[in-house]
């Protein structure tokens, strides 16, 4: 298992669009080195034949009818909106 | 009317017998609100003129004689990753700070038409990741206990409104402790249900296979009123399923007393502070002399709990919080000053999530990218599984188990916030039932000075055991 570095950091951070200062960047590779290095005693476990558990209950397959709800409440989401035109919020353009 | 005495019933007594109104009470928790949370910091916003607005119409519902349930009239507070229809609700996180909450979650559905009344939201880490509340990005919230000493988290706003008879009840949420070792640090009491009982619909997810909902109050016989109320199969959450509700406060002594408590090793560490241990051991004496037995049980892969669950979390937290980009669930106004839609992301989340929510969602990215899945993330859900089955092992053979709820009582303000793996050994006792999917109660030692909690774990769905042990406890 390799160890983080800063270049790795910062493409993990890029992935999740969060752009760090260098001064959060130093802290952050001291943090998860220590926390990674911590997580190292669980591959001393024995995991063979052990199924992963995948969720936080047994339960499996719940089914609900097909039923179309209407729940209109786009005036609260658009009363939040700072930049807005004729009801919808502006961003910049996605496309260059 | 006695703030610090109140509870549940004796509102709802008192409502009926007409010593005194909804609207007095709501109007007497306001004034305490008022006196004392500029000290502590509870509370991010009140609610006030809907508070009281709700108080006359429970008031009005008296009057015309109509009948009313039990919690009519009763005050909470609620934690701000908890909706309330057009009211704000941020998670404490500068990325929601303009958000308004567009529906109710499910528990505050379930608590309207009980008639009861929310008086605000209240402060906590941010994202509800944290255990001392000290990561909410817009407030520090003080032990009502010792101001110069941490709430405990991540629900510590909720905690120490209660605490501080800013509410006579709260809700938190509980992913791997953040119920119960703040009820621990401010000596209330604080319940985990069992996973799937209670929905999730309307909270602001962190770890969605661990993440519960769950009641604060001072005393063992509140939770479980309040457990019965927001409890229940919800075709909002999938992962709910209907329980027998019957028992929860009806269990006699005598079935009390055939039950039998393990006490697991593993949780009796070399970290464990004296006080804490000594405390513990005289509630294991207090109980003994009920008549209830107790018998060693090993909980081996206990020391694996941590690890576990700081891979598992970070992982669904990362996955989770991504849908927060400071333009859908309330804008930040930052898309004036971007070139492109790719820069107003890399703005938004920089400035809006604090640093221990991108220390998680950078952990949770790594331990799910290519590469890494297999040695840390699955890894991790077939340790999961191993705590799992040790709990299912001792419960052939007890029927509760009892715990301390933290290492330590609730330390200084500022003592872990640059050491995350020293924050996070505060919650090394609650975590294994997350994981589990177990419910568990933090209940107050008799003990002077700060408070010390211990934790009864139940089976699943048998939160009656712990809430019966508990109300017993009280009582002595």
């Amino acid at each position: 298992m390799s160890e983080i570095n800063k270049k790795s950091l910062e493409h993990l951070a890029s992935l999740a669009r969060i752009k760090l200062s260098p001064e959060e960047g130093d802290n952050f590779l001291k943090d998860l080195e220590k926390i990674l290095n911590h997580f190292k005693e669980l591959q001393k476990v024995n995991t063979d034949d052990v199924m992963p558990m995948t969720g936080g209950t047994n339960l499996k397959n719940i089914f609900r009818e097909d039923k179309v709800v209407t729940d209109d409440e786009s005036d609260i989401v658009r009363d939040s909106l700072l930049n807005k035109k004729e009801g919808f919020l502006k961003v910049p353009p996605i496309f260059e | 009317m006695n703030l610090s005495d109140l509870t549940i019933k004796k509102v709802h007594d008192s409502l009926l017998n007409k010593e005194f109104s909804a609207l007095e009470l709501i109007e007497a928790y306001f004034k305490r609100i008022e006196d004392f949370d500029k000290e502590i910091c509870a509370y991010l916003s009140l609610n006030k003129d809907e508070a009281c607005k709700a108080a006359e119409k429970v008031d009005l519902s008296i009057a015309k004689k109509e009948e009313i349930g039990e919690l009519a009239g009763v005050p909470f507070a609620i934690k701000d990753n908890i909706l309330i229809k057009n009211n704000p609700t941020s998670a404490a996180s500068k990325i929601l700070k303009n958000y308004k909450a567009t529906y109710d979650a499910t528990v505050i559905k379930k608590l309207r038409e009980e008639k009861s009344i929310f008086l605000g939201r209240t402060n906590m880490d941010e994202f509800a990741m944290g255990s001392s509340t000290e990561n909410s990005a817009f407030q520090i919230t003080k032990n009502p206990y010792d101001k110069e000493r941490v709430p405990g988290g991540s629900s510590g706003g909720s905690v120490a409104a209660v605490a501080a008879y800013m509410s006579l009840a709260s809700l938190g949420s509980d992913t791997g402790g953040s119920i119960r070792q703040p009820a621990s640090f401010c000596g209330v009491v604080g319940l985990k249900p069992t996973y799937g009982a209670v929905s999730r619909y309307g909270l602001i997810a962190m770890s969605s296979s661990l993440d519960q909902i769950g009641p604060i109050t001072k005393t063992v016989e509140d939770a479980g009123i309040l457990f019965k109320a927001i409890a229940g199969e919800d075709s909002f959450d999938s992962t709910t399923t209907s329980m027998n509700l019957e028992e929860i406060l009806e269990m006699s002594l005598e079935k009390i007393k055939n039950l039998t408590i393990g006490i697991p090793e593993e949780y009796f560490i070399d970290g464990l502070d004296k006080e804490t241990g000594n405390a513990i051991n005289e509630v294991i004496q207090n109980l003994k002399s009920l008549g209830l037995k107790f018998k060693k049980i090993n909980l081996p892969h206990t020391k694996h709990a941590l690890s576990t669950y700081y891979i598992i979390m970070p992982a669904e937290a990362s996955a989770n919080l991504a849908r927060f980009d400071g333009i859908r669930y309330g804008s930040l106004g930052e898309e004036k000053n971007s070139q492109n839609l790719l820069d107003l992301y890399f703005r938004n989340k920089s400035q809006g999530f604090g640093p221990e929510v991108k220390r998680r969602i950078i952990l949770g990215t790594f331990v799910l990218s290519s590469g890494y899945y297999d040695a840390y993330y699955s890894k991790a859900q077939k340790v999961r599984t191993l705590i799992k089955n040790d709990f299912d092992k001792a419960f052939e053979d007890v029927d509760v188990i009892l715990t301390p709820v933290s290492p330590t009582r609730a330390f200084k303000i500022g003592e872990k916030l640059n050491d995350p793996l020293s924050m996070y050994l505060s919650d090394i006792f609650t975590i294994p039932v997350n994981l589990a999917g177990l419910p568990a109660i933090s209940i107050p030692a008799k003990t002077k000075g700060l408070p010390i909690g211990f934790q009864l774990i139940g089976q699943y769905f048998r939160e009656a055991d712990i809430l019966g042990i508990g109300r017993y406890y009280e009582k002595m």
